[in-house]
């Protein structure tokens, strides 16, 4: 695949747009709470402790996906949770978290407006996902075979393992760092739930949801000590089928992290959004992540991964390094096959 | 305990395929396996764009396979109702013989110790093919294709449409407070919940919040309601047929606004009063279902909440508000 | 904020089955119609917007991920929209967000829906039986406004023939009534009373594409003698749907969004300053609704300017000259079709359905229970107004 860039890595406006802060809720494996129910929860925690009400914002965009939902427009009813009374600004993506960000990050942009709240949210437990992720295949070719998720994970598995980036013992240190839980020879000892990823290659299935709070330059120095800047931006996609990509490369990652900035600096975190084990060690291979770099210090979304808000959360932990002192962290988040559409965010800290 | 409610998202998706899908299927019927030129390549399943400029290809569609290697594999230990085979069987990359790039399908070995990178395999066709992915059953090991059973023969006209059927069961929680409203109509009382900060009200239960102050409203939040009211506004449906479709007379459905209160029940059953008596300011009272009855407990728009299975001319004569017909929330 | 403006639009046949192509190829059809309009190749488009209604109409998860390479997004940003039935204009606003953030020079907006591969109504009904359907949803926002403005019944009759007179003068809409008269409509079956059958919209596959692009791009276009639709003010509003008092027939975000975009686009008197309009009439009382919550009509009066004849093409206020949503309505496009045929319209673009010396256009769409609008102003140069 030819990378294809004709765009700037930056903004030409020169606005600063911070993360202010971020709240997460349920992000169990099934919760009782309704999809609009948890984003009342996140919101409300995301704004309270920065001295903000609903009525403080000037844009929000929430990213949700009917068939995670089981409702066509389900994103509607989530109006409920962000108080569009008097009306709002506001849009949807039907994306994961990371892409509301982004398209509010656009939005700041345009200067006329100070905060935003972005969110990401999905009920996993609704439905059975090895029958609703067919469907975001080809619709021809593909979906009709009930080709799932986590076959074409063990398929880029297989490629990822054969370039000799990853084996099935580095996978299983992947899952123990990011879970706690077990050592490599009893997670070796497991079955195949599709050679050669196991239970613990897998991600586990959560419900949640993910708020985020925008602000732009002095009104975010106002609201916080240390905002955590973006100073990098960037998503891009591949061709769909898995059949025609090299499988032990990730090209869309590559120009997202060039754009973004990161080949001129590095971060001391990344919150990747790695669902399986290999993926963590193919996108550390391709963002050129060294030792020195603290990889998913959350616990990815091996640990939790609330879909629709997986990648928002990864973006909010990278903020959290940032607020606790750090200097620079990324956030990553991916959607479709194989990786074939991935997002970089990188935010930075000022003295 | 939080209940939980079940449904199936299911309907039958007529695609239509355009010339080269469409080339692609109608050559599967005929038990033929095509690809399209793509530069010095060929790709299969053909395509009618590069995948990576997404310039147009022209439609030089060439045969390839039938036979072919297996490039990489995984196992499907347990099948879903969605996968090809209802058996344990190998999902592979099988890069047909003439071919640049592989195809994903089903290789059907018995087990996972028969399968292995660099393995050749052939298609196993169904007897009855209709131009569709799965005319290819699976792929089995060997140089040779095979027929499932006796070779019905191809349809003998081009392929533009497929079915794909999509079927999906979800379980939803139901919020306490909705259970707590249903309940509520088994004793005949009809309740709302009453938003501390604004005071407006709202019915049902199964949205459970201010959605102008975006707040959770609980159990406290309780308020008794009226159940007479007036008939502010109302719908008259001409149903139109889909699948899953229960209705095939003009139904309607109406706006109740509560005596001395702001609430509006929307879209709901009317009962002992025909479609084409029905107009703004007739007043009715809540139907409910003998105590015995059951109870469907989904709420949805335009269902019976529990026990209010909707709501009936009171005799009362009409009331006249010029506002009235405005209250549809 | 960079400057930002339309310099190609495309849109597909449209038809109630257009059997004859794949998913890839219904939005190919508008995005080469819009790259053919603007001079560009796919290679010239640094960020795909891609924008739909519900996947569950086709039954496709994410669409973006199986067009993006059909739409030549590979290597490329490829975003999705999704805000009910407003969600074509969105897709316009998110689409030019990119360029007037900085972040990319020349974006391209798609939106569509092949809403004959599954059924809407079911869709709709999320599956369920006693769907009501779009028109049980707004008839009885219809019967409102009929009852508060005291509208004569033609009004709706009116709407209907005039958008369906204005489709056959657009080659791509989809329904063509050669016969269309007050009486036909009159005569047609009620839908959902008080909306008959031929006062709704049809359901129909296509597709729209739009190609913006950064102020030299635009001015590059202009020098061409390709005149480019300048974007001077954009908005959206939600609002939230159910609770009392809400009014749907005169929605405060729809006033609200009015008002933003005309503060933005430096329209202080938007029934002089606004030449024509395309608004979102999936039933054709939204047409004198949707005047009055525009500000182009005072409260209660807007039927008055459909019964004038005003909102004809050659009238004083010309709406949907191109056969509008009652003509044509591939859902998810239907806004993107509202925002492109507008820019059309100053662009001197239009054909048959051009109105004359237009400058300045208004594109709206809306969306769920008339809780979603988004609206866009374009002109034929950054300052019309002086």
């Amino acid at each position: 695949m030819t990378a294809t860039s004709t765009s700037t890595s930056q903004p030409r406006t020169s606005t600063d747009i911070a993360v202010i802060g971020w709240a997460q809720a349920a992000i169990e494996r099934r919760t009782d709470q309704n999809e609009t129910q948890m984003l009342m929860s996140a919101i409300t925690d995301a704004l309270t402790p920065l001295g903000l009400t609903r009525a403080d914002v000037d844009f929000t965009c929430l990213g949700s996906c009917d068939y995670i939902t089981g409702q066509a427009f389900s994103f509607v009813a989530n109006l409920d949770a962000i108080g569009a009374w008097p009306p709002k600004r506001d849009s949807h993506v039907e994306m994961d978290g990371a892409w509301a960000l982004y398209e509010a990050w656009l939005r700041l942009h345009e200067g006329d407006i100070e905060i935003a709240v972005v969110t990401g949210s999905g009920r996993s437990s609704t439905g059975d996902p090895s029958l609703i992720y067919p469907m975001e295949m080809d619709p021809y070719v593909l979906a009709p075979l009930g080709a799932d998720l986590v076959t074409f994970a063990a398929l880029q598995a297989r490629a990822v393992i054969a370039a000799g980036l990853a084996d099935e013992r580095a996978m299983a240190e992947v899952s123990i760092r990011s879970r706690g839980k077990g050592t490599v020879d009893e997670l070796l000892a497991g079955e195949y739930v599709r050679e050669p990823l196991r239970r613990h290659d897998l991600p586990p299935i959560t419900d949640g949801a993910v708020a985020m709070v925008l602000a732009t330059g002095d009104r975010a120095r106002q609201l916080v000590e240390r905002p955590a800047y973006i100073t990098g931006f960037d998503h891009r996609t591949e061709c769909h089928n898995p059949a025609l990509r090299r499988l032990d490369d990730s090209p869309s990652t590559r120009i997202a992290a060039r754009e973004a900035g990161l080949d001129d600096r590095g971060v001391e975190v990344a919150e990747l959004q790695a669902s399986f084990t290999h993926e963590e060690l193919l996108l550390r291979h391709v963002l050129d992540l060294g030792d020195d770099v603290s990889v998913n210090p959350s616990g990815g979304a091996l640990r939790a991964n609330p879909i629709m808000a997986t990648g928002l959360a990864r973006i909010g932990y990278a903020a959290d390094h940032v607020f606790a002192g750090g200097t620079r962290a990324l956030g990553h988040a991916t959607s479709g096959p194989c990786l074939q559409q991935n997002l970089i965010c990188v935010l930075e800290g000022r003295s | 305990m939080t209940r939980f409610v079940e449904s199936t998202i299911t309907f039958p998706y007529k695609r239509s395929l355009g010339p080269v899908t469409g080339a692609f299927m109608t050559a599967l019927a005929d038990k033929r396996i095509l690809g399209v030129r793509s530069g010095s390549g060929v790709l299969v399943p053909p395509m009618e764009w590069d995948p990576v400029s997404g310039a147009e290809l022209a439609a030089e569609l060439v045969e390839v396979g039938p036979a072919g290697t297996v490039e990489a594999w995984t196992w499907v230990p347990e099948p879903t109702e969605a996968h090809p085979l209802d058996r344990p069987f190998a999902f592979a990359f099988i890069r047909l013989d003439g071919a640049s790039v592989p195809l994903l399908h089903a290789v059907d070995t018995g087990s996972p110790a028969a399968v292995r990178a660099g393995m050749r395999v052939a298609p196993r066709w169904r007897g009855r093919r209709v131009g569709h992915i799965t005319d290819i059953a699976c792929f089995v090991p060997g140089e040779d294709a095979q027929v499932d059973g006796p070779d019905a023969g191809a349809p003998g006209q081009p392929v533009e449409l497929m079915d794909y059927t999509a079927a999906v069961t979800y379980s939803t929680p139901v919020p306490e407070m909705a259970d707590r409203a249903v309940a509520a109509t088994r004793e005949r009382r009809l309740v709302g919940l009453r938003c501390p900060t604004c005071e407006r009200v709202y019915v049902g239960g199964d949205r459970p919040y201010c959605p102008v102050d975006a707040l959770e409203l609980g159990p406290d939040a309780e308020v008794d309601l009226p159940t007479t009211g007036t008939l502010t506004n109302f719908i008259v449906v001409e149903p139109v047929r889909y699948p899953g479709q229960t209705e095939t007379e003009p139904f309607a459905r109406v706006f109740v606004l509560l005596d001395d209160t702001e609430v509006v029940l929307t879209y709901q059953p009317v009962i002992d009063l025909p479609v084409h008596d029905i107009h703004v300011g007739v007043r009715v009272t809540a139907v409910w279902a003998p105590a015995d009855a059951p109870v469907d407990t989904f709420s949805g728009i335009g269902r019976p909440m529990g026990s209010l299975l909707g709501w009936t001319p009171s005799g009362e004569p009409d009331a006249h508000d010029p506002d009235l017909v405005n209250r549809i929330y | 904020m960079i400057p930002c403006a339309v310099v190609g639009v495309g849109q597909t046949h449209h038809k109630s089955r257009r059997r004859d192509v794949s998913f890839g190829g219904l939005v190919r059809e508008a995005v080469f119609r819009a790259l053919d309009d603007a001079r560009m190749t796919m290679a010239d488009i640094d960020a795909v917007v891609l924008g739909k209604a519900p996947d569950l109409f086709e039954g496709v998860m994410k669409p973006e991920l199986y067009l993006s390479d059909a739409l030549g997004a590979v290597g490329k940003p490829m975003f999705r929209v999704h805000t009910a039935g407003s969600v074509g204009g969105t897709t316009g606003l998110v689409a030019a967000s990119h360029v007037r953030a900085g972040k990319h020079r020349t974006v391209l907006a798609v939106a569509f829906e092949k809403q004959s591969e599954g059924n809407a109504q079911f869709a709709l009904g999320s599956g369920r039986g006693a769907s009501l359907g779009a028109g049980g949803s707004f008839a009885p926002f219809v019967r409102a406004y009929i009852h508060r403005s005291g509208a004569p019944e033609h009004i709706g009759w009116t709407v209907a023939v005039k958008d369906r007179l204005n489709a056959l003068k657009n080659p791509y809409a989809h329904l063509r009534i050669e016969d269309i008269s007050i009486e036909k409509v009159r005569d047609s079956p009620m839908m959902w009373d008080p909306i008959r059958y031929l006062e709704s919209c049809p359901s129909s596959d296509g597709a729209c594409a739009v190609v913006i692009t950064d102020e030299e791009g635009a001015r590059a276009a202009a020098a061409d003698n390709r005149p480019p639709a300048w974007i001077l003010g954009m908005s959206s509003r939600s609002e939230a749907g159910g609770f009392p008092g809400r009014d749907p027939v005169r929605p405060r975000a729809c006033l609200q969004c009015a008002d933003d975009v005309y503060q933005e686009a430096g329209i202080t008197n938007p029934r002089e300053q606004i030449d024509v309009a395309e608004l979102y009439v999936p039933f054709s009382w939204h047409e004198p609704i949707w005047l009055e919550a525009h500000a182009l009509a005072d409260e209660g009066e807007g039927w008055q300017l459909v019964d004038k004849g005003d909102t004809e093409i050659g009238g004083r206020l010309p709406i949907n000259p191109s056969g509008g949503v009652l003509s044509t309505n591939p859902i998810g496009a239907s806004g993107l079709l509202r925002f492109a045929e507008a820019a059309n319209q100053v662009r001197g673009g239009a054909g048959e359905h051009q109105v004359d010396g237009a400058k300045v256009a208004l594109g709206m769409a809306y969306g769920a229970q008339s809780q979603y609008f988004s609206m866009w102003i374009v002109a034929n140069s950054l300052q019309p107004f002086h």
